[in-house]
Formats: C-alpha cells, structure tokens, sequence
C-alpha cells in the first residue's frame, strides 16, 4: 500500500483538531464566564458589607479584581484557540491578512517571550483581502517568525510587518540580529507557502551581506484557486 | 431599571445564577432559565420586558426561542448573546428582530446599558438612542 491515504487523513486530521479545538474552547469560555461572574457577585456583596468590615472587604474586593484579571487574559488566549481552530474549516476563502497576521503573532509571543526577544506584529494600514487557505498560511508566517526569532539575541526585537503590493501582498519580518547563512534552506513552513499559495521568500540585504529580514510575497489569490477560477471564465466567456 | 422584569437564559446554570443574584443586588427583579423550553414556561406564565438569551443551547436553542417569542410575545425585547466569532447567528438572529446582540462573555455593566437602550430605545443611551 503506498501513501495515498496520507493526504485525506492529514485533511480530516486538521478537521478534526480544528473541531474539537474549537469545543473545548467554548466549554473554557463558558468557564470564565462563569468564575467571571461569580466574582463580579462577590464585588458586588462585598460592595454592600458594614462599615466595620471594611478591611476584609476591601481584601475580598481586590482579591476578586486579581480573579477578574486573570480570566480576561485566559478568555485572551482563549480566542486565540478558537480562531486557530476555525483557520481550518475552509481551505478556500477570503479573509484579511491581518487577522492572519495577528493570529501568528498570538501563537509566536511564547516562543518570543521564552527567547526573551520581543516580536511586534503590525497589522497592514487598511485591510488586506486574500483569497486561500488561512490554515497554510498561518503555518508560513508562523515559521518564518520562529526562524527569525531562533535567530535574534536576546533582549533584541523582531518586527513583522505587511503591506498590499500590486496584486501581492509583501510581508517584512525583519530582526535586529543578523540572520545565520542557510537560515531559510530548510523551513518546512516557506515550502508550505510556495505549494499551497505560491509565496516567495527573499532575504534582505541580499549577499554578500548579512540578511536581516525574511520578504514573503503572497499573491492575493491562491493560484490553484485563480486557475479554477480562469476555467471557469473560458467555459463562459460572458463570466456569468 | 427598577420596574423591569428580565428572563436570562443560558444552559450554565452557576452563570445563570450568578448574574440573576447579581441582578436582584441592582434592584432588577431577575429570573432565570437554563433551556430555551424553561424559558418559554415562563414567558407563558408571567411577563417579562426584556429577554437575555444564549444562541447555542442543546435543545432548543436561542434561534428557535427567538422565533417563538416573536409569534406568541412580540412585545417583549430580545438581546442575544453568541460566543466569539459567531457572526452569522448575530446576522439571523437581527433579522429575526433581536434588538441587540452581545459577544461572550458578557460584562454585566455592559449587558444593562444594552438593556437600558433596549427599554428606553428613545432614553439616554450612551448613544443617545
């Protein structure tokens, strides 16, 4: 048996997590919701205590503000979760390449902040509409950001940036560190990006001088989707 | 709000009593439901101005009450909530006539301006709706 089950079962697998993901990350929401709550309601008692016990209320008050702190920032990583898991359901459709952006970002601020490197993700100017897989490429950014950041010293910044370049969209991530030789030969991510969306990479400055930043080139529309679509305009010459 | 009668509906049953208590504290006689067949009992038993309801219920769901209360109890003002990013139920559910629609999870200050606006649509507002 060769490996032509491989491809359906990877698909159904990224559905899959993508699924339960996107459960387990409703189930945590209404969780925080909830300790939320019961917080707020503990305020909200403690609000009405006799003078008397001011000291404890106070405490009790603070205590439930530092509670309330800490689900705003799980119910953060949270829709983190549920928008990785949602980046999967439609391997055709358009969506804005800051959402992507930011997302990437989201999921690379441990491995910048365990690097002790700080990575600061610009949204584009104005909305920057792509036509594709989001999933592949989330996981072309995402490994472009890793490898510039496996790169940086530490206590030095890595940047990302975008921007709408004619029917492409460019993207800058650029380190304050010079980038090793050979740093992109082997990204798995770069080839994710150039097979599914036809993406190119260049480093900048180009040799003999030490690059410092990763170019990625995205077409606006996936080009597998762009050939169906040229098809189909053949068939009907009208293009209705 | 002080006469207001408000029917929050959710399947977490500690939120639902949670935010009913929290209610009662702001003088807002609150009731609460953890299914949309326990709110429709109590829609048909009392009535109330304005129902908070969650659209992902196993069941029946927020939608669904939605479309009852419209027939049976079109005087009363509907506000929803929905989890994150779930944008096309807050599109069908404002086609439905829900006056407004609110993103878990929900702060409790920001769900009574939304009530507030949704009773006093002509009243102070912080848009001054």
């Amino acid at each position: 048996m060769g490996n032509d089950h491989r491809r359906p079962l990877q698909r159904e697998g990224v559905l899959f997590f993508g699924d339960v993901i996107a459960g387990l990350s409703h189930e945590l929401s209404n969780v925080f919701n909830i300790i939320n709550e019961i917080a707020g309601l503990q305020q909200d008692i403690v609000g009405g205590a006799q003078p008397e016990s001011a000291g404890v209320a106070n405490r009790l008050t603070e205590l439930a503000g530092r509670i309330k702190a800490q689900v705003e920032r799980g119910e953060t990583f949270n829709q983190f979760l549920h928008s990785l898991a949602h980046s999967v359901d439609d391997a055709n459709i358009a969506f804005d390449l800051g959402d992507t952006l930011e997302l990437a970002g989201s999921l690379a601020a441990r491995p910048a902040r365990l690097a002790r490197v700080e990575l600061v993700v610009h949204r584009p100017e104005s909305p920057v509409t792509l036509v594709g897989d989001p999933f592949a490429l989330l996981l072309t950014i995402f490994g472009s950001i890793e490898v510039v950041l496996d790169a940086a010293d530490s206590e030095r910044r890595v940047e990302v940036n975008a921007a709408p370049h004619g029917d492409w969209a460019r993207l800058f991530i650029t380190s304050a560190d010079p980038l090793p030789p050979g740093v992109v030969d082997e990204v798995a991510a770069l080839e994710i990006g150039r097979l599914s969306w036809g993406a190119a990479h260049t480093l900048d400055p180009p040799p003999p001088e030490p690059p410092r930043r990763i170019i990625l080139d995205v077409p606006a529309v996936a080009p597998a989707l762009k050939a169906t679509a040229d098809d189909k305009g053949q068939e009907d010459p009208d293009g209705n | 709000m002080d006469d207001l009668r408000l029917l929050f509906v959710d399947d977490e049953k500690e939120l639902v009593s949670a935010v009913v208590e929290r209610l009662e504290l702001r003088g807002i006689d609150g009731v609460g439901a953890t299914s949309g067949d326990e709110a429709l009992d109590h829609l048909r038993e009392g009535s109330f101005d304005v129902v908070v309801l969650d659209v992902k219920m196993p069941g029946t769901g927020g939608l669904e009450v939605l479309r009852t209360i419209n027939r049976r109890h079109p005087e009363v003002k509907v506000i929803l909530m929905t989890g994150h990013g779930s944008a096309k139920d807050s599109e069908i559910g404002r086609r439905l006539g829900a006056v407004a629609y609110l993103e878990k999870p929900v702060d409790l200050e920001d769900l009574l301006t939304t009530v507030d606006q949704a009773v006093n649509p002509e009243g102070n507002g912080p848009d001054g709706q």
